[in-house]
């Protein structure tokens, strides 16, 4: 493969993707262009103003998937281009409205949508940062004038959306190919390469413009890391988990008010969550009546985000339901769809109400100080100056302890309420365990999180489609009580009742093993060295 | 995704300007388009300026060892590729005879850019052989560029007769007027009378003009250097009537 090839973004070699080579001075950019010019005939094409829109989730999954899909606004509407997804047009000029795509059903078919559609999964794409540039066009023509290669010279500034005022983000030669042309591609990329004196770098132009305004991609997660020195007091380390958590909840906060995905709020009640079974689990790490406090607002706000999510939840799998149904019963359906609608709309507004209220904002705030505050040098709740992995080992081993003791009560006999209670206990060790993965060997903990993962599915799935079928039997006698509801939708969801009790007894019947290979003697063995320290023929 | 053919058994009638002008007008509104020259002569190849060579020619094409989407190109123009011609496509009805199910390969080949394309112009040989049958199994509607006089009349009532023969019920026939030269008086009294008698036929007419020759020395389709002549805003109209008869 040429040498210029090697940094283009995309493996396609029908249609490889652009190269760009950043900031060239401008005595090399002459002594570049002349050189080209001695193999191909160049055409300027007038300079233009262009406003580019780059566009990706709030938590940067295409950037994350080496993707970038910006758009270019126009007059007669708007041109999606992107970078990095193989066999797809690199620009699709759409006509019409100009808006811009907010989910990949809003991009026209083919590979874009199909592989944006794949990265983002129930995520919207949102503006992430706008890109005013001046641009200089060449074409590079075959000697029957065709044009076999574009180079666009740009003089970029930045913004993030709904900000006043661009920031330079420099300067650099794109080289875009033409489809089916690869050859003046690799020859003019190792050209300029030459005689710029840099390669084609691999960053692209969005952290560009997101490092002009001091953002980056990537500057969300969710997940749980942290490195914490086993001796750390324990107060200290579950300050840093909450703060952690805290930042999660506040940075969803907008996205949530705004609906404008639905894993907004998804994120802000996993963090919530997570910080309750904190608070519970690090008993005695503050004192009693501030854990008190602070546990019982993060479940009035787990209360007040309950019935959007679980509207939320029917929305995002309705597709699957009408799977689940013979084609001719699908329409039946519609009636259903419409009433969640419509009911995720009353719910998202009065619980943004709520989360307006001066109650949300203090108990956030309050939350965040009482976090903030140093820590006393002798301080009066029992555990706090426990050295971490200490609080760690016992409450982990506490709790699979626990685990393993009710799960081994269970039978096909007991109800279902005890499968339930054991999937809380579950998911309680489950957060121990990520919260402080990082004292322990990194093979071993992850593979015990997998195991236990397992058999959060069994339990979560036998839990889900239970709550479905009840939360299907309340809606349809509410949309009874509402008004007309056809019978045939009636009669509809109550197939799709019977299939999600038939699923759930199905995974119910899975338990036992799912159960069995979570509390394998292996994973008993490892729990008990890694958390106790001892071996079963003693301490090591 | 909607496959045009644009076919006459008659050869000469405007058939690649046809194929060339509307394709670009319609990328030119947002639509992705891809230009199939089928002829050998690969004269709408030579309008984009692109060679008209396939790699492995039509021999490896039709047997499946080369993905169509390998063999596209660029062309000048956004949302607007082609796929070349090549000089073996002169001995496509052999190599169609002895691939299994000759009559729908093309469709086949076809298939896997339904996802890329919204609008697929096919610019067909002239002639009625195995590839026009592959053509018109592959197309949903068939764009017949006819000149008005008695000799091309005739070649519609036998394309009409082998549609009809041939079950292609599915496939919907658009003919219309090109090369008109309304000084000549045949040309006038065909297009008065014939609508009736041929209710397909569609309203837009390309008149003859040299315009439309120009492309040959051009290389460009007609709105790049004159879309306000005659001849540009004919084809301009006939675009929005076919837009108006064909769903994306």
């Amino acid at each position: 493969m040429n040498q210029a090839l090697a940094g283009t973004a995309g493996s396609d070699m029908t249609n490889p993707q652009e190269m760009r080579f950043p900031t060239p001075d401008e005595i090399n950019l002459d002594k570049a262009l002349a050189s080209i010019q001695s193999k191909y005939r160049v055409l300027e094409d007038p300079g233009y103003q262009v406003v580019r829109t780059f566009l990706d989730s709030f938590d940067w999954r295409l950037h994350a998937g080496k993707i970038t899909i910006w758009t270019e606004q126009s007059a007669d509407g708007i041109t999606i281009c992107q970078n990095g997804i193989p066999k797809a047009s690199h620009c699709i000029r759409v006509a019409g409205s100009g808006a811009a795509p907010g989910y990949p059903a809003d991009l026209p078919p083919g590979q874009m949508r199909e592989t944006v559609a794949r990265l983002l999964g129930a995520r919207a794409l949102l503006p992430q940062v706008e890109v005013k540039g001046q641009v200089r066009r060449l074409r590079l023509l075959d000697s029957a004038d065709k044009t076999v290669l574009r180079v666009m010279i740009e003089n970029n500034t930045s913004r993030a959306p709904g900000t006043r005022d661009y920031i330079s983000c420099g300067s650099c030669v794109r080289l875009l190919p033409v489809r089916g042309y690869l050859q003046p591609l690799a020859t003019v990329g190792d050209l300029f390469a030459e005689v710029l004196g840099v390669t084609a770098t691999k960053r692209g132009l969005i952290d560009e413009a997101l490092q002009a305004i001091g953002k980056s991609a990537q500057n969300y997660s969710t997940k749980l890391s942290f490195e914490f020195d086993p001796a750390l007091r324990s107060d200290l380390a579950a300050k840093q988990i909450h703060l952690f958590l805290l930042d999660i909840i506040e940075a969803n906060v907008p996205g949530v008010k705004a609906d404008l995905d639905s894993e907004f709020l998804h994120d802000l009640r996993v963090a919530v969550r997570r910080t309750r079974s904190a608070l519970t689990q690090f008993k005695g790490v503050f004192n009693e009546a501030d854990t008190e406090k602070f546990n019982k607002r993060m479940a009035w706000i787990g209360e007040i985000t309950g019935p959007t999510r679980d509207m939320d939840v029917f929305l995002l799998g309705f597709g699957k339901y009408q799977e689940c149904l013979p084609e001719r019963f699908h329409q039946d359906l519609a009636p259903l769809h419409l009433f969640l609608e419509n009911h995720q709309r009353m719910e998202h507004r009065s619980m943004v109400n709520k989360i307006n209220s001066p109650h949300f904002r203090r108990s956030l705030k309050e939350w965040r100080i009482f976090l903030e505050m140093p820590t006393e040098e002798e301080p009066q709740a029992p555990k706090a100056a426990t050295p971490v992995r200490h609080l760690a080992n016992k409450r982990i081993y506490k709790m699979y302890q626990r685990v393993v003791k009710q799960g081994m009560a269970i039978t096909a006999e007991s109800p279902a309420g005890d499968l339930h209670r054991l999937r809380k206990e579950c998911k309680k060790l489950r957060y121990l365990m990520e919260f402080f993965q990082g004292l322990y060997p990194k093979k071993n903990i992850s593979d015990l999180i997998k195991s236990l993962k397992k058999l959060l599915d069994n339990l979560g799935d036998f839990q889900d489609f239970e709550v479905q079928a009840e939360k299907l039997r309340e809606y349809a006698r509410q949309m009874v009580e509402e008004g007309k509801v056809p019978h045939a939708t009636l009669m509809a969801m109550g197939m799709l009742v019977d299939g999600l009790l038939r699923r759930q007894q199905h995974v119910r019947n899975e338990f036992a093993d799912c159960f069995a290979l979570f509390s394998q003697p292996h994973n008993q063995r490892m729990f008990q060295s890694l958390f106790t320290g001892r071996t079963q023929k003693g301490r090591v | 995704m909607r496959i045009i053919g644009v076919y006459n058994i008659k050869g000469g009638v405007g058939k690649t300007a046809t194929a060339v002008n509307l394709a670009y007008l319609a990328a030119r509104e947002g639509v992705r388009t891809l230009v199939w020259d089928l002829d050998p002569q690969g004269a709408a190849s030579f309008y984009f300026r692109i060679k008209p060579r396939v790699k492995g020619g039509s021999k490896k094409m039709l047997r499946g060892k080369r993905d169509l989407d390998t063999l596209i190109k660029g062309t000048d123009y956004e949302n607007l590729d082609l796929l070349p011609a090549d000089f073996s496509y002169r001995n496509m009805d052999l190599l169609l005879d002895q691939a299994k199910k000759p009559a729908t390969r093309l469709l086949k080949l076809l298939r896997p850019l339904s996802y890329e394309y919204d609008l697929i112009f096919l610019d067909c040989p002239p002639s009625i052989s195995l590839v026009s049958e592959n053509i018109f199994q592959a197309a949903d509607a068939l764009l017949v560029p006819t000149i008005p006089t008695t000799l091309s009349l005739r070649t519609y009532r036998q394309l009409l007769e082998f549609v009809t023969g041939n079950n292609l019920n599915e496939l919907q026939l658009m003919p219309f007027f090109s090369m008109v030269d309304r000084r000549k008086r045949m040309h006038v009294e065909i297009m008065q009378r014939l609508p009736k008698r041929y209710p397909e036929l569609l309203n837009s007419s390309i008149p003859y003009a040299s315009d439309v020759e120009r492309m040959g020395i051009q290389r460009e389709p007609l709105a790049e250097y004159a879309p306000k002549g005659t001849a540009g805003l004919a084809y301009e109209a006939l675009w929005q009537e076919l837009k108006g008869s064909i769903k994306f």
